[in-house]
């Protein structure tokens, strides 16, 4: 099997979802990541790691959807719920900048409470007064906010976010992409078939965005291929993704917790960067996940798949919230990625070379 | 094996090849491994070692560890645990506080502290025997050779005899602290007071000659070069070849903390604890376990460890004072629940030991069972674990496992068979002697007629053997004595010993005093019955598949052809670690019979006879 597997993927052919099955279940780890290696050169073929200098804030933390493995959002009216106003943002915005940040990934919440202007007015303002900063800006779940909020289609809410000055997405709020386990965990968020909707919107608009998957909960290793699987074909469709990015579920303090005590092992984690890495055979990034799985595993990580070694997220309330912490700086990154016998190249949201760290 | 590696790094071929010759690397190897950034191709390398070594085995304890006080004569400057008597956080242990801290199922106690000027010798005895007698299930592994070496000095005794005295009153290993980094410079700069290479390898040579196995570790990512490293491990190597007496290497990953010293980065990097992990595998070639100590390394790396040549994730441990003091990033108790869950992530099987590594409890199914000697390799060695996860236990054990269902294949000692006989179908292969085996052996301070009477010690592991030595006593001499199981390294108790299995070769290449006469049963049974002897057999659980079956058939037949071609290869690793060269072993090995022939099958029913199962 393994070696079939071998020359398949050294032919770069395509690996179809029950091999991605076998390949989940059956395969080694070191013989995955040898797998990815593979993948990873024939996309990448420079030793190199790229890394953005970003930031991952929160406008508003007031949210309806009631996900069960997130401990950020409040209800309105709830004790602790926020929501900043344009000015706010801007101004730390404008502070992020003068830290060297290029790309602020914004999202809420999706609050019910806010008007589709606040939206519009708050990109159309960042791209002129802090244009050092690439607005990176809402997830799937809050563009369908916008759309419901403002009676608009979603292609038009789409279509009035990039005449602001909007070009990119970020890829939050798939989950897994079944609609068992959506309904389960998110059962009031868009379904998949509605994520995998908006995201084709965009691309065809012209959008650039990334694709994320949440693994470790509830769902099956059939649903993690499914998920895969989805997203590779729409990507044969629209070529809109850069980078995929896999990471596990952080269980503390979410309702989810009562199920699900334990972090997926770090085991689980390679095997699953891997496994994306030789899937999504069109995607031409994959991302490692030092936020989530630690800095150790995220640089280990850079041996299994992935090319790329995230943003340095400067600041980040979603995962806080379930009390995993996790911290860096330019410089450390740059570590990181040397250490790992790579070298650290900066770069834009849309993978734009900023700086080469030669040895 | 699936040991094809796509090597994206070309120079690390050789060494590759090195390996598969079972040859030993040397300190340019190891400076190559270290450099390379084919992390991948490393620890692939590293697992190979590893499964010809322990299989898909990872092994954990239960284990509490105690620091009995904090208050040091010593100032090592990496350390931040360490207080002066009277100072703020300075604390002493009673016996009473001790033994309140262990419960029941613990299974081995790890004992190391500071070293106060005004503790009598009798408290340091106290505590051990103290918990060998409250708890006679949990092992005591104590003391250091630092603590070791100061006993020696402060109560002016030998070495010998501070072991001596400690090891009546219980102790049954001892860990592998203080070694830090065999380098003078290092020692100069970081810990001048503590006592340096010759005295660590000194006390721990003796400890192994006494029958008191070690631990060995290595201090490593502060002020240390790559080169300085490597000499470590062969200087541990050459001193594991001297007595075989080493369990485990454990590398030790510096906390910075408080201690005031400046590494290059703060902690190591998760890729350099990869690397010294699967370059000690490979470096120690003669050292049976590679420990990933998740304390200090984190939980996270120490998963990762698992496929990159380490088979221990020490235990549940209870308390870590030393490591926690200066940083470690772990949680202070890993529950036994999550080790397991990590172990079976890597996709390895958990195994609960005790402290000498005789597994207690196995959480896994459908296990290809391995006896764990030299003389089983030309059956699995080549042996595609793609498939099925192989765990190595010893006969007796595995007689267990089958009849419990954990191993549903795997050579089961003849014994074993006869009793489990309806279950199992038997494959065509075995282990058979032709006229002689050399590892099961009788040590005996008498001749066989005059054992009439007397005490024989018979080591836990065996199954068959002793079946065999009784039948030899009472039939073929007609003498009467009594069989006692006994624990390892316990000889002296006994008129003679039994041993089998590493354990006959080691002796035989050591000797054990005062055991004079040495009879081979295989010998025995061959001047008296002229037919060769069959240890263990080849079987699978009825129940199994068709095509499990077929493929378990069909995976052994290829792997024991390819074996036999190169039994000076295969065995040389193994050999090594009993202080066995690659000729020896070779010489061993050819003494089997592996094909369960016309004259094995005619031997069983003789044996069977004889001793009256069925």
């Amino acid at each position: 099997m393994l070696k079939n597997m071998y020359q398949k993927i050294q032919n770069n052919q395509r690996i179809t979802s029950d091999e991605g099955l076998t390949l989940l279940q059956k395969t080694p780890l070191l013989e995955l990541g040898e797998l990815a290696s593979i993948v990873r050169y024939r996309k990448n073929p420079k030793p190199q790691v790229t890394f953005v200098v970003d930031t991952n804030p929160n406008y508003t933390n007031v949210c309806t959807i009631d996900c069960i493995f997130c401990a950020f959002y409040r209800h309105p009216g709830e004790d602790g719920e926020y929501t900043y106003t344009v000015d706010h943002l801007i101004q730390q915005f404008k502070e992020s900048a003068a830290k060297g940040v290029t790309t602020v990934l914004l999202q809420g919440g999706v609050n019910p409470n806010l008007p589709f202007d606040f939206y519009l007015e708050l990109v159309r303002r960042t791209r002129k007064e802090v244009p050092e900063i690439y607005p990176h800006f809402f997830s799937v779940s809050e563009i369908v906010g916008m759309s419901e909020v403002s009676g608009l289609s979603i292609g038009e809410v789409l279509q009035q976010l990039w005449d602001a000055g909007m070009r990119s997405l970020p890829g939050g709020g798939a989950e897994i992409l079944s609609d068992r386990v959506k309904k389960k965990i998110s059962n009031k968020k868009e379904t998949a078939d509605l994520w995998i909707d908006v995201m084709r919107r965009a691309h065809k608009i012209g959008y650039k965005s990334t694709a994320t998957m949440m693994y470790g909960h509830i769902e099956t290793e059939e649903e993690i291929i499914e998920h895969l699987e989805r997203i590779r074909s729409l990507q044969n469709e629209t070529a809109g993704f850069t980078a995929f990015i896999p990471w596990s579920f952080k269980p503390g303090n979410t309702p989810l917790e009562k199920i699900i005590p334990h972090y997926a092992s770090p085991t689980r984690y390679l095997q699953i960067l891997a496994l994306s890495r030789i899937y999504l055979d069109n995607f031409p990034h994959v991302q490692a996940s030092w936020f989530s799985e630690g800095k150790k595993i995220g640089q280990v990580a850079l041996h299994f798949g992935a090319d790329d070694f995230g943003g340095t997220l400067l600041e980040e309330n979603v995962h806080a919230a379930a009390n995993y912490v996790s911290k860096t700086n330019t410089e450390e990154v740059i570590d990181i990625i040397r250490q790992a016998g790579f070298i650290p190249v900066q770069r834009t949201t849309l993978y734009e070379i900023v700086k080469v760290y030669g040895n | 094996m699936w040991s094809k590696i796509n090597f994206n790094d070309i120079a690390l071929i050789p060494i590759w090849q090195k390996l598969q010759r079972g040859e030993r690397l040397s300190l340019e190897d190891g400076l190559i491994l270290y450099k390379t950034n084919d992390l991948i191709s490393l620890g692939k390398m590293a697992q190979y070692v590893q499964r010809q070594k322990n299989g898909d085995a990872v092994y954990f304890v239960l284990n509490q560890k105690i620091e009995h006080t904090n208050v040091c004569v010593l100032s090592c400057k990496f350390c931040d645990f360490a207080k002066k008597k009277g100072e703020a956080g300075a604390y002493e242990m009673s016996t009473n506080d001790i033994l309140s801290k262990i419960t029941p199922e613990i299974k081995e106690v790890h004992i190391t502290g500071g070293m106060p000027h005004d503790w009598q010798w009798e408290r340091y005895l106290e505590i051990v025997s103290s918990i060998h007698q409250k708890f006679p299930d949990a092992d005591v592994k104590a003391y250091t050779a630092i603590e070791i070496d100061f006993f020696h000095k402060k109560f002016k005794m030998s070495i010998e005899e501070v072991l001596r005295q400690l090891k009546e009153a219980g102790l049954k290993t001892m860990p592998g602290g203080g070694a830090e980094v065999f380098s003078e410079r290092v020692r100069r700069l970081l810990f001048n007071q503590k006592v340096g290479e010759k005295v660590w390898l000194d006390v721990h040579k003796t400890a192994h000659r006494m029958g008191i196995p070690t631990n060995a570790t290595m201090l490593y990512g502060h002020i240390e070069t790559i080169e300085e490293r490597l000499i470590h491990l062969i200087k541990l190597r050459e001193a594991q070849d001297e007595t075989s007496g080493f369990l485990t290497f454990i590398p030790l990953a510096f906390q910075p903390g408080e201690t005031g010293i400046k590494p290059r980065n703060e902690y190591t990097s998760a890729i350099d604890d990869l690397k010294t992990i699967a370059i000690s595998r490979l470096m120690l070639d003669n050292f049976p376990h590679i420990k990933a100590y998740w304390v200090m390394l984190t939980e996270e790396v120490a998963a990762v460890a698992l496929n990159f040549g380490a088979d221990d994730m020490d235990g549940t441990v209870g308390e870590e004072h030393i490591a926690h003091d200066a940083g470690a990033l772990s949680p202070m108790k890993l529950a036994k629940e999550n080790l397991i869950k990590i172990i079976k992530d890597a996709g390895k099987i958990p195994v609960e030991r005790d402290v000498f590594y005789n597994p207690l409890k196995i959480h896994g199914e459908n296990l290809i069972g391995k006896i764990p000697y030299l003389n089983s390799v030309p059956i699995y060695h080549y042996l595609n674990s793609e498939d099925f996860k192989i765990l190595p236990v010893t006969p007796r054990r595995l007689g267990v496992l089958f009849k419990q269902g954990t191993v549903v294949a795997g050579l089961i000692s003849l014994i074993d068979y006869f009793e489990q006989e309806e279950n199992l179908e038997l494959m065509k292969w075995c282990i058979a002697a032709r006229d002689q085996v050399q590892s099961v052996v009788l040590f005996s301070k008498y001749e066989w007629k005059n054992l009439a009477g007397k005490t024989i010690g018979v080591i836990d592991d065996t199954s068959t053997s002793v079946k065999l030595l009784e039948v030899i006593l009472k039939k073929k001499y007609g003498v009467t004595a009594s069989l006692e199981r006994m624990k390892p390294n316990n000889y002296q108790n006994y008129s003679a010993v039994i041993l089998i299995g590493d354990e006959a070769l080691k002796n035989l290449k050591q000797s054990i005093s005062g055991f004079e006469f040495r009879y081979d049963l295989a010998t025995e049974w061959f001047d008296w019955q002229k037919l060769p002897f069959v240890f263990a057999v080849f079987a699978v659980s009825k129940g199994l598949s068709q095509d499990l079956k077929n493929l378990i058939q069909h995976s052994i037949k290829e792997s024991l052809t390819k074996g036999k071609n190169n039994l000076e290869v295969i065995g040389s690793n193994h050999g090594r670690t009993l202080g066995y060269t690659s000729k020896e072993t070779k010489e061993y090995l050819e003494g089997f019979n592996y094909v369960l022939g016309e004259r094995e099958r005619e031997a069983i029913e003789v044996f069977r006879n004889i001793v009256g199962s069925k």
